[in-house]
């Protein structure tokens, strides 16, 4: 660390040294927070779950080396955490079509029409409520007997299911729940991009004759692939993190029907008090995950467009 | 040059100190763990050790544990009580009305656990096998207490041989136990006619089908019922009725794939699936079993005395009986410990505190209240218990539901995986997608191996 400040500190001439050094000490001292603060709480745990891993280890007593063998249980011995793994893409199904929900209301949104503000707020709304609040409603919402959605389906003659207590019916209810969630966050991005995207573009477009389809395709969609790009990656690592409305809702079942990764994690580490084991898994999923963001940003470059 | 180095040696200290509190905080808990493998192990420190009661010197302990507003009221009284009997020690109550055992289970991980905790029955063996908790053998014997009064399946499930729970040490006084009976509506059996439900012997499942048929009643014959006969099963009860077992008597198996055990869970699914007596989870998701009670749309229900205070307030006329067991007195009840921090700097006070809460003089207040049964024999048999004149009219029924009970089958292994398996596949059965006996055989070597991975030791 010396080091490197010295080399910088080196490179201002000598009448301007001064000046410059009291300036650097002051950013240094702002900068060691926030560093200190990565170190102990972050770099440090980090690396010692990567040990952990490796370990038994029940978080009240020494941890005991034990080699690969967590990862090998994890990946040959336990089909719950292929099932937790498979549960989790299936949950990530909402992806898409929230994002394509969240455009098209964005679209809306964008138009210049008296109260549009109001409706910017409405639909943000959601995205500052804690999610405890918006899942424990949601389990109203779903409920089989009294619960709105079940209502609004006797209205036109349909018996809804038992949503969250039937095992086919579980996982896409948490689905619907996950699209609504992600909504209001998703649509203000958009709408920041959609208004970001070049008026003279669409005015030389209209010139050339060009249908607001034409337009959408060939310019609102380049225009706004970036943001497309943004939300698909945190949207797919929201969703293979997806745990507190898991825990809240379902708790991992009925039958295991939705039972995610970061809940079977946390039942392995806090019921079971088996951390080697859980931070094994962690560790599978955080590569899990590095490898399907480079996939991603691999795959964008073909469709990604950075004016 | 000389401000910049200052703030390098601020930044360097600032780490420095950073490992050197990590490196004492790892040492100190190496130490203690050692200590607690010993207080595991071997007997631990004979009373009299340290924090002496009686030296003069002021003690200062917390306390924690969890309960409603009405459960804090006794709590905070009982330990006025106790500061008043006890002037040298000081209780400090951290009442945790939320996510208990999360928060505990950090402060144990941490070292900063309270003296004296409450201990879930079904965390007990997890915690206790971590070498977290106290043994109180010793202490138990130098003191008034007498064990031989006490329930025994209340008292066997907090000792610990080591591997598994139910035999060995002691290490937590029951802070109270909550064995399951049938509570059931006089008003609905009178309307249709039907005789009370004998407070001295437990129904056979014919009699329960039978009773309960009579009682379902779908008024519009839209296939519904208005009112149902029976509650859901707490079915643990319902296999030990009926000669079966869930686990083997060493813990190594799963059982419940055996006849016994089979043909007991298919009549539970059977009420539901096949009579419609009992109603399904769609029904139940709207209220519990317990609302539907209270409201009158379900005649009879399985509950502890836990309910007893509240159901005091309806406004109909009920009572207990037996919980239906295939005509045996059988069945299980739910309980939390008092135990002791095995890292505890104040061990005889920490005592003091664990026997006056679970010995007489804290049962009897707890008793009083109506909530629970107390932990001694001769208590229960006492007006502090039965408490004449009020509902229910059978009290006793408590007492010998507390004598036949067992404990609940999630306090058998430290690790609770097998009972989380078996759980999560039921729905398969009381929705009728399976046979019982399809589902146990289908399950079995999956259970197993949840028992012997979660608990190695059992298989050394």
């Amino acid at each position: 660390m010396t080091e490197v400040s010295e080399t910088r500190l080196a490179q201002p001439n000598r009448k301007a040294k001064r000046r410059f050094k009291k300036e650097y000490l002051w950013g240094y001292s702002f900068v060691a927070a926030p560093i200190l603060g990565f170190l102990l709480f972050a770099f440090i745990p980090i690396g010692y779950s990567v040990f952990v891993s490796f370990t038994k280890y029940d978080a009240f007593n020494p941890p005991e080396v034990i080699g690969a063998e967590n990862y090998a249980r994890l990946l040959f011995e336990d089909p719950l955490f292929w099932k937790s793994l498979v549960n989790t893409f299936y949950a990530a199904v909402g992806i898409p079509i929230g994002m394509a929900v969240a455009l098209a209301i964005a679209i809306a949104l964008n138009q210049k029409i008296v109260g549009i503000k109001y409706f910017r707020t409405v639909f943000f709304l959601p995205t500052i409520c804690s999610v405890v609040a918006l899942t424990l409603l949601w389990k109203w919402i779903f409920n089989a007997d009294y619960g709105l959605l079940n209502y609004l389906l006797s209205l036109i003659n349909v018996e809804g299911p038992a949503w969250l207590n039937d095992y086919r019916w579980a996982m896409p209810s948490m689905i619907i729940q996950g699209v609504w969630a992600g909504l209001g966050f998703h649509m203000i991005l958009y709408l920041a991009a959609l208004q970001g995207v070049s008026s003279t573009l669409y005015e030389a477009a209209e010139i050339d004759g060009a249908g607001s389809w034409k337009k959408f395709r060939y310019i609102t969609i380049p225009g706004i692939s970036p943001t497309t790009l943004f939300i698909l990656i945190t949207a797919i690592i929201g969703a293979l993190q997806d745990f507190v409305r898991f825990m809240i809702m379902t708790e991992g079942g009925p039958e295991y029907s939705t039972m995610t990764v970061v809940y079977y994690l946390f039942l392995n580490a806090f019921r079971y008090m088996d951390m080697g084991y859980a931070s094994a898994m962690a560790w599978m999923l955080g590569i899990l995950i590095m490898i399907i963001t480079l996939i991603n940003f691999w795959l964008s470059r073909r469709w990604v467009h950075y004016e | 040059m000389k401000a910049k180095k200052s703030v390098f040696l601020v930044i360097c200290f600032i780490l420095f100190a950073a490992t050197v509190i990590g490196c004492a905080g790892t040492k100190t808990n190496t130490n203690d763990n050692a200590a607690n493998q010993n207080a595991g192990n071997n007997n631990t420190a004979a009373p009299g050790n340290n924090g002496d009661a009686n030296t003069g010197e002021e003690v200062n302990i917390k306390f924690a544990g969890w309960g409603d507003p009405s459960e804090k009221k006794v709590f905070n009284q009982l330990i006025a009580d106790f500061e008043t009997k006890y002037p040298t020690i000081k209780v400090e109550y951290l009442h945790m009305p939320a996510d208990y055992v999360g928060k505990m289970n950090t402060m144990l991980a941490g070292g900063t656990a309270p003296d004296v905790l409450y201990v879930p029955d079904g965390d007990f063996g997890r915690w206790v096998s971590a070498g977290l908790l106290l043994s109180i053998d010793s202490y138990v014997e130098a003191s008034d207490i007498d064990t031989a009064d006490m329930w025994d399946s209340a008292l066997t499930r907090y000792s610990f041989d080591g591997v598994k729970t139910g035999a060995g040490e002691l290490y937590a006084l029951p802070k109270d136990i909550g064995p399951i009976v049938l509570y059931y509506n006089k008003v609905l059996f009178d309307a249709a006619n039907v005789p009370y439900p004998s407070a001295e012997n437990p129904m056979t499942f014919d009699e329960l089908l039978e009773t309960a048929q009579k009682l379902t009643i779908d008024e519009n014959g839209d296939g519904k019922p208005e009112q149902y006969g029976m509650g859901p099963a707490w079915w643990e009860g319902w296999i030990w009725g009926n000669g079966g077992d869930i686990i083997s008597e060493d813990r190594t198996e799963f059982l419940m794939h055996e006849k016994a055990a089979v043909d007991a869970m298919q009549f539970a699914a059977d009420l539901r699936n096949k009579y419609k007596v009992t109603p399904d989870s769609r029904a139940l998701q709207a209220m519990n079993d317990g609302q539907m009670f209270e409201t009158g749309k379900l005649a009879m229900m399985e509950q502890g005395r836990w309910m007893v205070p509240t159901y005091r307030n309806l406004d109909f006329d009920w009572d207990v009986a037996p919980k239906p067991t295939n005509g045996k007195w059988d069945g299980h009840s739910g309980s939390v410990g008092l135990g002791i921090y095995s890292k505890t700097k104040n061990a005889d006070a920490a005592y003091k505190l664990v026997e006056y809460l679970g010995g007489p003089e804290g049962q009897r207040l707890q008793s009083e209240m109506g909530f629970a049964i107390p932990s001694f024999k001769s208590m229960a048999n006492t007006d502090v218990f039965l408490q004449p004149g009020q509902k229910p009219e059978h009290a006793e029924v408590f007492i010998k539901a507390a004598e036949a009970q067992k404990a609940g089958p999630w306090t058998y292994l430290p690790n609770a995986k097998w009972w989380d398996t078996l759980n999560q596949n039921l729905a398969q059965l009381w929705d009728g997608r399976k046979t019982a006996e399809q589902l146990f055989i289908e399950l079995k070597p999956e259970i197993d191996k949840a028992i012997k991975e979660g608990n190695p030791k059992l298989f050394e």
